[in-house]
């Protein structure tokens, strides 16, 4: 087997400098920070990150909400990660070396790597935990073709494949995919993860399932000189208000989930530092396409027309995100330059009357209760279609009762957002597209055998511009058939005090705490 | 005012009284305008409630929008008399059959007395000891957010506290002799209770209902606010309030706004109560 | 002591029926807990596997009769569904929250009711009457989270005297955070109690006794003292009465001020399907309110000896 050396030292170059400086990349508003000399980190201290929501596992293979995630990834890392770009790079694995055939990855693992419990990282350990989550599954399964995986030596991991999967890096290098000890350091499952041993920055010191977690810093983490801070506080502030007010009096350090229509007063605040990075989520409008009225392409058509989607992004967000007329988000690479329909009143009144409803019709648009921004949209959508005829009547419903209605198609139309994992193209796609899948086309039922051969090609053909022609076709077509309309790319919008320094989202807006350091 | 007031007849000496209490002359005043603008909403307010101007929303208040508007730019002060027609309606009907249920329970266990008396009892202690937060917020979930969920919440607990005051006036009176003595009289227990105590009790469920209608209009705009009540599009003070809440510091008019108007109606009823309360010389 | 016996037996239904109606209501919810656990891309399959190992695919019967013999037998109450941590722990590491501000709102209750209320019937029908029994109408017409919302931008966003919300640590900290949300619910308490009291305590200051204590030109002060406690039957049975509707009242000021306590605990447990959790709340709640009104019985007729022979 003839092994290319696909890591060359400019990806190395790149990784290092990422782990670097990858803190600066967001951009980040920080008045009087400029003044100040060039910051030294300074050691010590406790940050406090006001939360929505508690900790409720730590489980890393059972769980997708960013609750769990973003405490997960504290204490678990994977083999590779993504830069603020979403680039891949390198993390417990310094390098790692492709086939030619591309079914072949070796990953070399760092030198001296340890738990935080002192005892060293094997191959071993790594090979455990990717086939722990093969076989849990999970919500965020390993979709790859996995043939094998071998621990080849201490510090070499083997995977091959059954076929070519070139989002394969990407899908590892999510939380799920983090790396534990082998066996669960000798416990059981359940004890393992009520107090749970990674490589990560930060160890569980404390944690309530339904309240605060603390963290303290890992002594023995691979990165030198770094967690700054000696404890990491997650307190839960589920209100949104509340959040912002603890956060301006001084009793947090910071605060994620920055509601929009609030970034602009905190960025007047001259103690707070806000911070925002584009996300891997887009907001969109979900047609079920077994519904009689919304089966027939003219009447999306006709809707997707009648929509401002500047003035809705700019009403409900108030310029914190970005429209969008794709459902890949312009953080991930290939989100194509489509031509899509979009506020032409005219057109939208021509296109209805080719439908089978040239009068228009009732129907409803379901929407989850308790999100203000949802509701806001909703009413936008009902006024804009009313011109056409077509009474779209709002219903609300509790968020649990909302994902059963869904998952049921139970539904006319409704606002959800789709959500990348990893910073590659396919898994919005095949989430989105594929109606043999789990998802059904993200419960559209939306079926397109072109779309769907053009995908499983996406999947299997190697970065370039090939797999750029792909993605742009399957897109332009979504945007002529419009089973959803995209409205617009959120942001991750974070906030600190400005004393506390490092304190910027990631693309999956989790944020990096080992390089936050608070000034004295 | 002259001393012959024992020659008048009690609906002229009523209304002398009434005209005479501030409390009560202030409080109707307040209802009346509250419900002639809701009723006349449609056609007072100075735009359609639900019409939209994307390019102009959180507006301070103008000329043009004396309320200001809100995120979707809105006509806040149409939308918070189109409100006072929601949250009013559905105020007035969720105080209806809680009202019905528990006069009829109250004088019922309160002249039947014996075991049927301590099971009712029993009952009204349990919902007594439900927090009611606990209660409304399990139905609204069961019977999903918005009216209805509000009515069968009310319908379920409203009763409570009718039955609890009713039985113990109607307790009251059987004790005071002219009940027996109706009884020995040869009247028929339904004539007693529906003929004699009924029209006794009638005050002070009037006064009750008040009360309950003020309680029960803050517990709307407070699901409102858990986003558990009214659902949009239509007006509510509590999703008015809450839709506005991140506007407190910036445009403090958007949730204040509505936030009065719901003081204004809470202080209206709360004084009719305390008037008629007067009036009728229960205290 | 009979009346201590016949209470208690009263409690029993009391509780019982409280949580029946509470295990019932929580299945007509719609939405099932094991979907919401696994989220939005859980398989049929492990949905159903997930609902098999919580057991809530058991009857409706069964899994009553096996909470209720959990409860009554070994006092287990159950283990929540979502963190799979004991109900009565979750319970018990929230309670001591929720028991504090209900103790400080009581406190401040007292505090605003009694010298209102004592002032309003010691001036019968003179202005300060009329302005005790009016202004509190408007106490009455605000909802909790509004003078809630009130109270934080003017003392802690504004004046910065007090925490905003959440619970601060150190010395004095927890019990400062408490002060906003106690006199929120303290307000919305006050103006129904201060009307009730006002009667009653117009009835004690017509009594024969204070007029003979006035008769014997004792100073005013000695006469209120005199007032008070008599009226302190009266304010503790108010205060017990009204329990269950405090109680309902700091769990949606917790919400306001982003409290840890019952509270949030509550509206977390009740939008995750966290049936075992509701229940034990519940459970709680009810004999809390129950407990609390024994014991204002108790305490009255301790003041009141007229009670125990009624």
């Amino acid at each position: 087997m003839t092994l290319t050396r696909l890591t060359s030292r400019v990806a190395a170059a790149l990784a290092v400098l990422a782990l670097s400086a990858c803190a600066a990349a967001p951009s980040a508003t920080t008045p009087g920070a400029s003044t100040s000399a060039p910051a030294t980190p300074q050691r010590g201290g406790t940050i406090t990150y006001g939360r929505a929501a508690a900790v409720t596992s730590f489980d890393l293979n059972n769980q997708i909400t960013a609750n769990n995630a973003f405490a997960i990834d504290k204490v678990f890392e994977p083999l590779v990660s993504f830069d603020t770009t979403g680039k891949i790079v390198p993390w417990l694995a310094e390098k790692w070396d492709v086939s030619s055939d591309q079914l072949t990855y070796a990953f070399t693992l760092r030198e001296g790597l340890q738990f935080s419990d002192g005892t060293p990282v094997t191959a071993r350990d790594a090979k455990f935990s990717l086939e722990r989550h093969l076989e849990v599954e999970g919500p965020l399964p390993l979709q790859a073709p996995i043939a094998d995986i071998t621990a080849t030596d201490d510090r070499t991991l083997t995977i091959s494949l059954k076929s070519a999967y070139t989002p394969f890096l990407s899908e590892l290098s999510g939380f799920s995919n983090g790396i534990f000890p082998a066996g669960f350091g000798g416990r059981s499952e359940k004890e393992f993860f009520a107090a749970p041993v990674g490589t990560g920055p930060w160890v569980v010191e404390s944690w309530d399932p339904s309240g605060d977690t603390t963290f303290r810093a890992n002594p023995h983490y691979w990165q030198q000189g770094k967690p700054y801070a000696d404890t990491l506080v997650y307190k839960v502030v589920a209100d949104d208000t509340q959040r912002i007010q603890q956060l301006q009096a001084g009793q947090l350090s910071g605060i994620e989930n920055v509601a929009p229509a609030t970034i602009a007063s905190l960025k007047a605040d001259p103690n707070v530092t806000v911070s925002e990075l584009g996300s891997w989520e887009v907001e969109q409008v979900f047609f079920n396409t077994q519904n009689a009225y919304f089966a027939d392409r003219h009447v999306r058509r006709a809707i997707a027309l009648s929509l401002d989607r500047d003035a809705l992004t700019q009403a409900v967000t108030f310029g914190a995100a970005q429209t969008v007329k794709t459902l890949i988000p312009p953080t991930i690479q290939y989100a194509a330059d489509v031509k899509a329909l979009d506020n032409d009143p005219a057109a939208a009144k021509e296109e209805l009357a080719a439908s089978a409803f040239p009068q228009g019709f009732t129907a409803t648009l379901l929407i989850a209760s308790g999100n203000s921004v949802r509701t806001q949209e909703a009413q936008i959508i009902q006024e804009a279609v009313k011109p056409l005829g077509i009474t779209l009547k709002i219903e609300s419903v509790e968020l649990n009762d909302f994902r059963e209605r869904f998952f049921a198609y139970k539904f006319d139309a409704m606002i959800n957002s789709g959500q990348s994992d990893a910073p590659d193209p396919d898994g919005l796609i095949a989430f989105q597209t594929d109606p043999e899948g789990f998802s059904k086309s993200y419960w559209t039922h939306y079926t397109n055998d072109r779309v769907t051969a053009l995908a499983a090609q996406g999947r299997a053909t190697p970065d370039g511009e090939e797999r750029a022609r792909i993605y742009a076709e399957i897109q332009q077509i979504l945007a002529d058939d419009v089973p959803y309309i995209p409205l617009y790319n959120t942001k991750n919008v974070v906030a600190s005090l400005a004393s506390v320094h490092g304190l910027t989202p990631r693309i999956n807006g989790s944020v990096l705490f080992q390089d936050v350091w608070l000034a004295p | 005012m002259s001393t012959t007031t024992a020659a008048v007849r009690p609906s002229v000496r009523w209304l002398r009284r009434a005209r005479r209490t501030p409390a009560l002359v202030a409080g109707t005043a307040i209802l009346v305008v509250v419900g002639v603008v809701a009723v006349l909403a449609p056609v007072i307010a100075p735009y359609d409630p639900a019409s939209q101007d994307l390019g102009n929303g959180l507006a301070p208040p103008s000329a043009a929008h004396w309320f200001g508007t809100d995120q979707l730019g809105r006509d806040i002060l149409s939308r918070v008399m189109a409100a006072a027609a929601t949250d009013l309606r559905i105020a007035v009907l969720a105080a209806l059959v809680p009202l019905v249920v528990g006069v009829t329970i109250g004088l019922v266990s309160g002249y039947v007395g014996g075991w049927g008396d301590w099971l009712i009892g029993r009952v009204v202690d349990t919902f007594v000891a439900f927090p009611f937060y606990v209660l409304v917020i399990t139905v609204v979930f069961a019977a999903g957010a918005g009216e209805r969920g509000i009515y069968l919440a009310y319908a379920l607990v409203g009763w409570i506290t009718y039955a609890r005051v009713i039985r113990a006036r109607t307790r009251t009176l059987c004790r005071e002799g002219w009940v027996q003595a109706a009884r020995g009289g040869g009247l028929s227990h339904g004539r007693v209770l529906f003929g004699h105590l009924l029209p006794n009790v009638a005050p002070l469920a009037v006064v009750l209902l008040m009360t309950e209608i003020l309680l029960i209009m803050v517990a709307v705009v407070t699901l409102g606010y858990l986003g558990l009540g009214v659902q949009p599009p239509t007006p509510d003070w509590g999703t008015m309030i809450s839709d506005g809440q991140l506007f407190l510091t910036t445009r403090w008019w958007v949730p204040t706004l509505p936030g009065l108007a719901v003081v204004l109606t809470g202080v209206g009823l709360s004084l009719t109560g305390d008037g008629l309360a007067d009036v009728w010389r229960l205290r | 002591m009979r009346w201590v016996g016949r209470s208690l037996l009263s409690v029993v239904p009391v509780v019982v029926g409280v949580v029946l109606c509470v295990f019932f209501l929580l299945r007509i919810v719609p939405g099932d807990p094991a979907a919401m656990i696994l989220g939005e891309r859980a398989t049929t399959a492990s949905i159903e596997a997930l609902r098999h190992r919580l057991g809530l695919d058991l009857p409706l019967a069964q899994q009553l009769s096996d909470w209720l013999v959990g409860v009554f037998t070994r006092g287990d109450v159950g283990t929540s569904l979502v963190t799979s941590q004991p109900v009565l722990g979750l319970v018990g590491s929230r309670a001591g929250l929720t028991a504090l501000l209900v103790l400080l709102s009581v406190v401040f209750t007292v505090l605003i009711v009694v010298p209102l209320a004592l002032l309003a019937a010691t001036h019968k029908d003179g202005v300060l009457d009329h302005l005790v029994r009016i202004v509190p109408t408007v106490g009455m017409a605000m909802p909790a989270f509004w003078v809630g919302l009130i109270l934080i931008l003017l003392f802690g966003v504004q004046l910065r005297w007090l925490p905003v919300g959440g619970v601060g640590t150190g010395p004095g900290e927890p019990l400062r955070s408490l002060v906003l949300p106690a006199l929120t619910v303290a307000l919305g308490m006050a103006p129904p109690l201060v009307r009730a009291l006002r009667e009653q305590l117009v009835e004690v200051l017509d009594a024969d006794f204070v007029v003979t204590l006035r008769a014997a030109r004792l100073p005013s002060w000695r006469v209120q003292a005199h007032v008070l406690r008599n009226a302190a039957v009266p304010t503790v049975s108010l205060l017990g009465l009204n329990i269950a509707y405090l109680i309902g009242g700091t769990l949606v000021v917790e919400k306001v001020f982003a409290l840890n306590g019952l509270g949030a605990l509550l509206f977390s447990s009740i939008s995750s399907r966290d049936f075992p959790v509701v229940q034990g709340i519940a459970l709680v709640l009810a004999l809390a309110v129950v407990g609390v009104s024994l014991l204002t019985d108790g305490l009255v007729a301790l003041l009141d000896p007229r009670v125990r022979t009624a």
